[in-house]
């Protein structure tokens, strides 16, 4: 398990400028990050990931994140980046087996990595695609097959940038209720408030880069929300609601 | 299918040792013919196969490192810009053995600017990276122009080497470069997993543990030296390395591990089979430029992969 912990975060980029004074994330937390496009969302998550360079600290386990070798990072986080690919025809059982690289033991994967991959593909429902190249899939499936491959990694912090684009409402339903049920602490900016809302347990609401609220779901109010998205947000019964059967 | 292609490759191996200007009977040679089998065709038929695994290796590494399936030592400007400092070390009359670092030196110098051009915001543009490597083989060949015009005393040996080919072989040649292949490919088959996660998307690579800058510096520097080894040798030879890689990924897969083994051996039998054409396609025994052969089915490889790939090469 891993405990994650940034202060006095700061990262500029042209005229955007990102500001954490403190947020710390206990293992096994399920954490939303919610707010309006170009609010900050993915600089973040990058940040957190050590894919972009800031100011302040972030740390792991009371380790600095700039003291962690890659390969050891790979080991504590694992990432689903907003847009992923794979150039040249590698089929999806290999796309999925690449998650199992930070356990690999020298230059082929073992065994059990191949089992482990398999079970992977199993859960996501991609069984049947499994011989099938990557480049030749729908999004949906794409993402899919993307979530697999980070799930195969086995990291203790899953970080899921938008998990469900691309995804029909039965797959995100899939998805989030198999996330929910993974002991993993999960980080995932959400563009559904409404399923954000059914399945994490804490927000980060960001505005202009800046960290607006810090709230569990019962402070998760409309009048929050409409200062985040600076829409008229209104709490009622939804035309349709959707329960995975 | 593997055996298989092994078992053609040795075929045409010995085969093309028997084909040339003066044609050898393989069951009772007569001395000559020995001195000519032994003296000039194997080195030369060896040589070819070596330079041609090197531009298929180097081709196979840059089309992953790249993320372009038209990326080879000739698209990307790494041939032309290595020609460029070999040129210049011949012009400028330095010692024979520094041509090939001078060359690796322009060579790198081009690559890393093709790279850099065609990098915007993490993300390799296919398209802007062809014009980079056609403005740099502009470029290339403006300045070894002006070193024909300029250095006039070097004229013939610049004239002569930019012609290209198998026609000087000697077994030292020879043996350098073979010891440049078997070090280029053992060093990126023992990274075979490592570079096979550079298909990803450089945030997923990176979050996988690959220091994805350190790893497509090393493989930058090393398939460049493969070029500029080969070009130092033989000219440019283009396109073997555009070819050969996609062959391969049809044949066999994208892994790596496949990948790296059969771009090197479709190259080495693509280059014999250029180089043993070229010493026999015009009667009397006048030797073609193997350039010219393989330009040409380069030229129309990159045609039809640019018509079935058209869509994904514009919308990026």
């Amino acid at each position: 398990m891993a405990e994650l912990r940034v202060e006095n975060l700061q990262f500029s980029r042209d005229d955007f400028r990102l500001q954490l004074d403190m947020v710390e994330i206990k293992s096994g937390e399920k954490v939303a990050i919610l707010g309006e496009n170009g609010s900050g969302k993915s600089t973040l998550l990058q940040l957190l990931c050590g894919l972009l360079q800031g100011h302040g600290t972030i740390s792991y386990n009371n380790q600095s994140l700039q003291e962690i070798p890659f390969n050891k990072r790979a080991q504590l986080f694992s990432l689903l980046p907003q847009f992923s690919e794979v150039i040249f025809p590698f089929c999806v059982e290999e796309v999925v087996l690449f998650g199992r690289f930070p356990h690999a033991q020298g230059n082929s994967f073992s065994d059990e990595d191949k089992k482990l991959s398999e079970q992977q593909l199993e859960k996501l429902d991609l069984l049947h695609l499994r011989k099938r190249q990557f480049t030749q899939l729908s999004g949906g499936e794409k993402r899919r097959v993307m979530l697999a491959r980070v799930l195969n990694q086995q990291a203790p912090i899953i970080y899921l940038d938008e998990p469900n684009s691309s995804l029909d409402i039965r797959h995100t339903l899939e998805i989030f209720e198999l996330l929910g049920g993974r002991n993993e602490t999960v980080i995932s900016p959400v563009h559904d408030i409404n399923l954000a809302e059914r399945f994490f347990d804490r927000f980060l609401l960001l505005k202009h880069g800046r960290l607006l609220a810090d709230v569990t779901g019962d402070q998760l109010t409309p009048e929050l929300l409409t200062e985040t998205y600076d829409v008229q947000v209104t709490c009622g019964t939804a035309a349709f609601t959707f329960q995975h059967q | 299918m593997k055996k298989l292609l092994i078992l053609i490759f040795v075929i045409t191996l010995a085969t093309s040792c028997l084909i040339g200007s003066t044609a050898i009977n393989p069951f009772s040679p007569s001395p000559v013919e020995r001195d000519i089998l032994l003296g000039l065709r194997l080195p030369r038929v060896l040589f070819s196969a070596v330079i041609g695994a090197m531009l298929g290796l180097s081709g196979s590494v840059y089309q992953l490192t790249l993320k372009n399936p038209l990326a080879d030592s000739f698209t990307t400007g790494a041939a032309s810009s290595s020609a460029l400092g070999a040129v210049l070390a011949i012009a400028l009359g330095l010692p024979l053995p520094l041509v090939p670092l001078i060359a690796l030196g322009t060579g790198l110098i081009g690559l890393f600017t093709v790279y850099r051009l065609s990098k915007t915001n993490g993300v390799i543009n296919p398209v802007t990276m062809i014009l980079a490597g056609v403005v740099m083989n502009i470029v290339a060949s403006a300045v070894i122009s002006f070193a024909k015009y300029f250095f006039e005393d070097s004229l013939s040996s610049i004239v002569f080497w930019l012609m290209g080919g198998f026609f000087v072989v000697d077994w030292g040649k020879l043996t350098l470069c073979a010891v440049v292949l078997l070090f280029a490919y053992l060093l990126f088959a023992g990274k075979a997993l490592q570079l096979n996660l550079l298909a990803l998307d450089e945030h997923s690579a990176q979050s996988l543990g690959i220091n994805v800058d350190r790893l497509r510096t090393v493989a930058f520097v090393v398939a460049t030296a493969l070029v500029a080894v080969a070009v130092s040798h033989t000219g440019i030879i283009g396109f073997v390395g555009l070819i050969v890689p996609h062959v391969s990924r049809s044949l066999f897969g994208s892994d790596m591990h496949n990948n790296l083994f059969f771009s090197s051996l479709l190259g080495a039998l693509l280059l014999v089979l250029a180089d043993a054409a070229s010493r026999s396609i015009i009667p009397g025994g006048a030797e073609l430029p193997v350039g010219i052969i393989t330009a040409l089915l380069g030229g129309v490889f990159f045609l039809y992969l640019l018509q079935t790939r058209r869509e994904r090469f514009w919308h990026g």
